[in-house]
Formats: structure tokens, C-alpha cells, sequence
């Protein structure tokens, strides 16, 4: 890959990205702190608990990332479809001795659905935003985000919910309805920018060289494409044309990361599409991402940092073979290599079971012993199908959990800070360790 | 009168007679609009124009096709971003309405488009406007697009997540090929199985994605009902939403069970469960 200087030389008339010393630039905190002065909304802040670290926006702006006391905020297709991409992060945090709360306190974004179908409208989808920020808030533990729609359409009804008085208040409305406030939170922080500020630390764990490893990059489009100027930039990363993440933690980790002409195209996920018209989330896949990622950048992997696109890029191979397409990219997401490099199990961890195109060649390559963790694996569950009790990364629920979003003890920071936690305090935090 | 025209173009019949005053548009590039179509269309135009983001969606249009050479449902369908803007800017109800019947759902929402434009319209943003409004008035080409989306609409209504484990089957996404996800044919053991060999106890599930408590996914319809999304879905499928206020009645009564049993617990408690009306 070119260096920053390298590339900057190609595109010798181009002038300098925004942001650098001393430029200021009218963002939406300013209009966040005028509101909550005048008790319009309450602001979930990021405190010296949440260990932030900084980071530069597309316009320069200082952007904070939270690196501790986390909220989860789960995505459906990651849950449903790709189990590693979650449990490969929680791993990382317990190998980085980060504290969280994954909960079943949580609704889906509505996003994919929204995109797909246009059966929501803005006020629902802001009052959803808000819901899970506030359940967040509750817990004092500060919203991650997972979903690089989730991300993007929260970054949207922040906006929105600053910016527009009315939607504002039937939004609050709403809320009140159901036992809950307008909150929002300083950040809208994407996971993957949390791997990106870790990376000195997951570096400083790593137990698999990835020097051998190429890998080709597509860029989520709702990670950057929606409400751009709050997805991170880094001027060591494609000297701050593109988005620093996820490739900022591949360079990291060691990989080379090798550039195609079609970098900007979408994977080709559609939202509806995948579901109702795959002849093009397929024929895009394959034509305007897979083919070039092996034949311009012969890459031995792809990483992304979104739910739809690995489904896509991963589950569009198979039947590409009927157009001549006879590729085999394995497809992950960042976390999962991350999690590779630091040793974590490819099976119980990194579940890349679930993967259509088998990751075998690439583990071999990355001199991981997947074979004995294969054999462990399937007497894992077998051990399960006898009745044994799964291993888990954090304690486990509690029964009642199944119906009521509890209070385990958690005081919310502001403006409330609350008489003492509650009898039933549950010491739900992980605190390090893997299985 | 029947013709083949590229849809959107505006084509006046020819009468012979003096074409002035010119009448309203009759003519689409599909078919001439019966009297409810068209009726129908100058609704749909009016609140369009009337939706507070249009105003802040569509700022104007060079003409330029930056967004065009960026959008991947251009490269596979009749189809164009700088299309839907010129149609957004149209004064024209039956040109907005000709490209709410298809051209809509060729989209993929990537916003490449927004990110492009010069002008700043949120193009992606335009077209869910006209999308909504498809849905909002049950249009039938928009019932025929979202009638394989079912299964997902009860989900979201009823859980509060989209995707379920069982739902990534061999036999309903054929295309994925035979190794599409892990099944029990090759690891031995059922789905049930694979799924609690995850270490993340609210993904050992198989019809949902995560575990969502029941107070959680109410808290979901109620914003639902509350922001009119089941009205939205009313209009293109009655019949589901009546299962699904059915569904949530029991998941209702459940929690109202569960309010009962857990009494002592509850009231030793601080927080919003205690406060949640169901
Ligand atoms: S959002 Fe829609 S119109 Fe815009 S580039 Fe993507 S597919 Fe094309
Ligand atoms: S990029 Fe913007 S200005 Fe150019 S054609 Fe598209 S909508 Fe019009």
C-alpha cells in the first residue's frame, strides 16, 4: 500500500482534507448542549469512566471514542446470521479488560427494514433511536454501535432530533408513554472505531504474524455515505481520503491491504434486494466486488465492518460459478480477524462455521492449527447435545430478564444521580478472560 | 391509447385541434391513469411537496449524473438518481406517480448518490420519501413488492428484531449453495445445538436474532402504534396486522403474568419496569 505521502503525490491539485489545527467547525453538540439547557433533551455524556480516546471526523472535528462501560447495541443480521461478528468483539473486550453490558434489553434499529421496505416513517424510527439510547443512558453504560446501519441511522435521527422541533416532541411523547426520556447520546460510536483506537492495545496481544495476509477493503457505505462528516478519518490511513476504519486495524495488525478501482461501490446488500431480488445483490457481488478484489487486488481476504456486506460478499459466491465467477474470498469482518490474530478460536469464538466460503485456506496461511480446533469443536457440541452447559464470555442473565428491562444496580449519571443501587444489584460486567 | 414511450417522458396526445390551453398530463409512458389513479396521484403529489424534508432533501440538480455513475441499481435497472431528482422536481403529479409504481424499489439505499452530489440532495432520502407514500397509500405495486417481507414485518412487530436464525435455511436461499450456513447434515448436531455453542447467552436462540425481553418488544409496538407504523402497514397488508395486535396481546398478557410472579422482586427494584404501562 502507498504511504500517506505516495498517495498525496498522486493527486497533486487536490487540496487538503478540512480539519487540521486550529479549524473550528458548528457541529450539532453545540445545538445538543442549548436544548438540554432548556430541558429538551438530556445528553449522555462520555466521562473518564467510558477511557475515551480521540479521534478526527471528516471535518476535522474531535471526535471521542469510548473504550470502557459499553452498551452493546446488537445488529439482527450480525445476531442472526454472522454469531462471530458479536462474540469476536466481546472477546476482544474481555482480552482488553473492557467492561460492558450485552443485554436482551434492546429493540433492532427498524433500519433494514426501513431501507427495505419503507413501512416506518421518521418519527417511529427516531423514537426506536431514542428508546435504546435511553435504556443506555439508564444503565450508564455508553450505546456501541454494531450495525453500520444502526450507526447510520442513528447519526441521521440525532440529527434530526436536534434539528427539528416537532418531530422532537412527538418523539418525547412517545418516550413518556413508555416509561422513558429523550436522550441523546455526545457520540454516535461505531464498533469499529472502538478496534480502531484499540489497536495499539490488540496489537500488544497479538500471537499470529498477518505480514503474509493481503487483504481488500469494502468500505460499509452507511458506515461514511450517511451523515459523512462523523465517520473517522486518519491522515496515516490513505493519508485521510478514506475512511480510517476498518483498514486503520488491518495495517495495524500487520496485513497488507491491497487498493481495486471499484473501493467506492456498495456490496450490493440492497436491503430489499437480498431478500426479494437477489439476482442483483448476487450479480453486483460478484462482478463489481469479489471479482475485483482477487483479480486487481488478488487478496486472500476480504474485511468489512457491516452486517449486510459480509452476508452479501460471503453468501453471493456460490452461485456465481453458474456466470464463470469461480471464486472462494473468505469474507470477515474486522473484529473476527482481529480476534484470528490474537488467537481466539476460529470455532467457538470467531463461529466461522456460519461462513459460506470456508475460511480454511486463509487459517492455514495464517498458520492457525484450525484442524485440532475443528475436531475440539464438534465434541463441544456434542458435549451440548448431551446436555452440557454452554461456556460463555460474561455471566449470564437472569430469569427475569426474559420480561422486564431491570435495573441491576446501575446509577445513571445525570441529571439523576439516584439514591443507592438497588438490593439486586447483579454483578453483570465482564471482567476479562475468555472461555 | 396505447404506446410505447420511455417511462416519465411527457408526451401530449395529438388532437389536430390547437393544443392551447394545455390540458393536465393523461399520459404516462405505462398507461393512461383511470380517474382514481389520477385523483390518487395528485394526493400522493400534494403531500409530497408538503413533507417537511422535501424542501431539505432537494436543493436542485445540475444535470451532472455524478450520482448516476456512482449507483449500483443504475448499472442493472432503468433506473437513475439524477432521474428521481428530475422526477422529485417535477411539477407533474402523473410523473411522480409512474416512478413510485417500480422505479422506486430498484434502490439499494447506499447513499453513494448523497455522498456525490454537488448540490447536497439527499437522494436516497428523496426516493424513502416517495416510498413511504407508496406505502402509505397501499399502492398495489407496492403490496406485490413487499408481500415477501411478511415473515420480517411479524418479527419486527413482535420481538423487535428482523432476522431469526431459522430463517437462514438451506431450501429457502437455494443460491447461498449447499454450505450457505452452518446445518446440522454437516456438523451433527441441530440448529438448537449450534446455536448454544455461541458464548453469548442472549444469541442461543433460534427464532429471533437476540433474546429481547418482552417489556422491550412492547416498548417497540407501542412505538409502532403510537407513530402510525401499523397504520402504514395496514394499508398494504390488513390481514397482518391484525395477527400481528393478536400476537401482542398475548405477548401482553404474558407480561402482565410475569409482572405477577415477579411481584416481590419488582417492587424491591428501582428503574422504569416499575413504571412500563404494558
Ligand atoms: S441510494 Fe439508491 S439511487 Fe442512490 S446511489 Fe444508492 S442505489 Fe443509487
Ligand atoms: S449529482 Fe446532484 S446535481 Fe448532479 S445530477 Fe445527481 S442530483 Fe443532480
Amino acid at each position: 500500500m502507498l504511504d500517506s505521502g505516495e498517495f498525496r503525490a498522486l493527486f497533486p491539485n487536490r487540496p487538503r482534507p478540512p480539519g487540521g489545527p486550529g479549524r473550528t467547525v458548528a457541529d450539532l453538540r453545540e445545538e445538543m448542549e442549548r436544548l438540554e439547557s432548556e430541558g429538551e433533551i438530556i445528553i449522555h455524556r462520555i466521562r473518564p469512566e467510558n477511557r475515551p480516546v480521540r479521534v478526527t471526523n471528516l471535518v476535522g472535528r474531535t471526535k471521542q471514542i469510548p473504550t470502557d462501560r459499553l452498551w452493546h447495541h446488537k445488529s439482527c443480521g450480525q445476531c442472526g446470521n454472522i454469531p462471530g461478528y458479536p462474540s469476536s468483539l466481546l472477546w476482544l473486550m474481555n482480552a482488553t479488560h473492557r467492561t460492558y453490558l450485552n443485554e436482551p434489553h434492546q429493540t433492532s434499529c427498524t433500519a433494514w427494514n426501513y431501507h427495505g421496505t419503507a413501512t416506518s416513517n421518521p418519527v417511529a424510527l427516531a423514537a426506536v433511536a431514542a428508546r435504546n439510547f435511553h435504556r443506555a443512558y439508564e444503565t450508564d453504560h455508553f450505546p456501541l454501535i454494531h450495525c453500520g446501519t444502526s450507526f447510520g441511522d442513528y447519526k441521521e435521527m440525532r440529527k434530526l432530533l436536534i434539528e427539528d422541533g416537532e418531530v422532537r416532541k412527538k418523539v418525547r411523547d412517545i418516550l413518556h408513554r413508555i416509561g422513558r426520556e429523550l436522550v441523546l447520546p455526545e457520540e454516535i460510536v461505531h464498533y469499529s472505531e472502538w478496534l480502531h483506537v484499540m489497536a495499539p492495545e490488540i496489537v500488544a496481544r497479538q500471537t499470529h504474524d498477518m505480514r503474509g495476509i493481503v487483504a481488500a477493503v469494502h468500505e460499509p457505505c452507511h458506515y461514511y455515505k450517511m451523515v459523512p462528516e462523523d465517520a473517522v478519518y486518519d491522515e496515516r490511513v490513505y493519508a485521510g481520503q478514506r475512511p480510517a476504519v476498518p483498514t486503520g486495524i488491518l495495517l495495524a495488525l500487520g496485513a497488507t491491504v491491497a487498493d481495486y478501482s471499484t473501493w467506492y461501490d456498495c456490496c450490493g446488500f440492497g436491503f430489499r434486494h437480498i431478500l426479494a431480488e437477489r439476482e442483483f445483490s448476487r450479480s453486483f457481488a460478484n462482478e463489481r466486488k469479489i471479482r475485483p478484489m482477487v483479480e486487481e487486488a488478488h487478496a486472500d481476504v476480504a474485511i468489512t465492518s457491516d452486517t449486510g456486506c459480509v452476508t452479501t460478499l460471503d453468501k453471493s459466491q456460490w452461485i456465481g460459478k453458474t456466470h464463470g465467477f469461480s471464486y472462494t474470498l473468505p469474507v470477515l469482518a474486522d473484529v473476527q480477524f482481529a480476534a484470528l490474530a490474537l488467537g481466539a478460536d476460529p470455532y467457538r469464538i470467531v463461529q466461522l462455521h456460519w461462513h459460506a466460503v470456508s475460511a480454511e485456506d486463509l487459517m492455514t496461511k495464517m498458520r492457525i492449527d484450525w484442524k485440532t480446533a475443528k475436531a475440539e469443536f464438534r465434541e463441544y457440541l456434542q458435549r451440548l447435545k448431551n446436555g452440557g452447559s454452554p461456556e460463555l464470555l460474561y455471566p449470564a442473565r437472569e430469569p427475569i430478564e426474559r420480561f422486564f428491562a431491570i435495573n441491576k444496580g446501575q446509577v445513571p449519571p445525570e441529571p439523576d444521580p439516584g439514591p443507592s443501587p438497588s438490593s439486586k444489584a447483579v454483578p453483570t460486567d465482564a471482567k476479562g478472560g475468555s472461555p | 391509447m396505447s404506446f410505447v414511450a420511455s417511462s416519465l417522458q411527457r408526451v401530449r396526445p395529438s388532437t389536430g385541434e390547437d393544443p392551447a390551453p394545455t390540458p393536465e398530463i393523461e399520459i404516462t409512458g405505462r398507461r393512461e391513469l383511470t380517474s382514481d389513479e389520477r385523483e390518487l396521484a395528485g394526493t400522493i403529489f400534494a403531500e409530497f411537496r408538503a413533507d417537511p424534508r422535501y424542501h431539505r432533501f432537494v436543493l436542485g440538480c445540475l444535470n451532472c449524473g455524478e450520482c448516476t455513475s456512482g449507483c449500483p441499481a443504475a448499472r442493472f435497472y432503468d433506473f437513475s438518481p439524477r432521474e428521481m431528482v428530475q422526477v422529485a422536481q417535477n411539477g407533474d403529479a402523473t410523473t411522480l406517480w409512474d416512478a413510485m409504481q417500480e422505479k422506486i424499489w430498484a434502490c439499494c439505499q447506499c447513499y453513494s448518490c448523497t455522498m456525490r452530489c454537488r448540490f447536497g440532495n439527499d437522494i436516497g432520502g428523496i426516493i424513502n420519501v416517495m416510498r413511504e407514500l407508496s406505502v402509505v397509500h397501499g399502492l398495489e405495486s407496492t403490496r406485490r413488492a413487499l408481500a415477501p417481507f411478511r415473515r420480517t414485518f411479524t418479527l419486527l412487530g413482535t420481538i423487535g428484531t428482523q432476522l431469526a436464525p431459522d430463517m437462514i435455511q438451506p431450501e429457502f436461499f437455494r443460491d447461498w449453495g449447499p454450505a450457505a450456513t452452518a446445518t446440522e447434515a454437516d456438523w451433527g448436531v441441530p440448529l438448537e445445538i449450534l446455536r448454544k455453542a455461541i458464548p453469548v447467552d442472549v444469541l442461543q436462540t433460534t427464532r429471533a436474532a437476540w433474546e429481547v425481553s418482552v417489556q422491550t418488544s412492547l416498548e417497540l409496538f407501542r412505538i409502532y402504534e403510537e407513530a402510525g407504523v401499523l397504520d402504514m402497514l395496514r394499508a398494504v397488508d390488513p390481514d397482518l396486522v391484525e395477527m400481528l395486535v393478536d400476537l401482542v396481546e398475548e405477548r401482553r398478557e404474558e407480561f402482565e403474568a410475569a409482572r405477577e410472579r415477579y411481584r416481590n422482586e419488582l417492587e424491591r427494584m428501582r428503574g422504569p419496569v416499575a413504571t412500563f404501562p404494558g
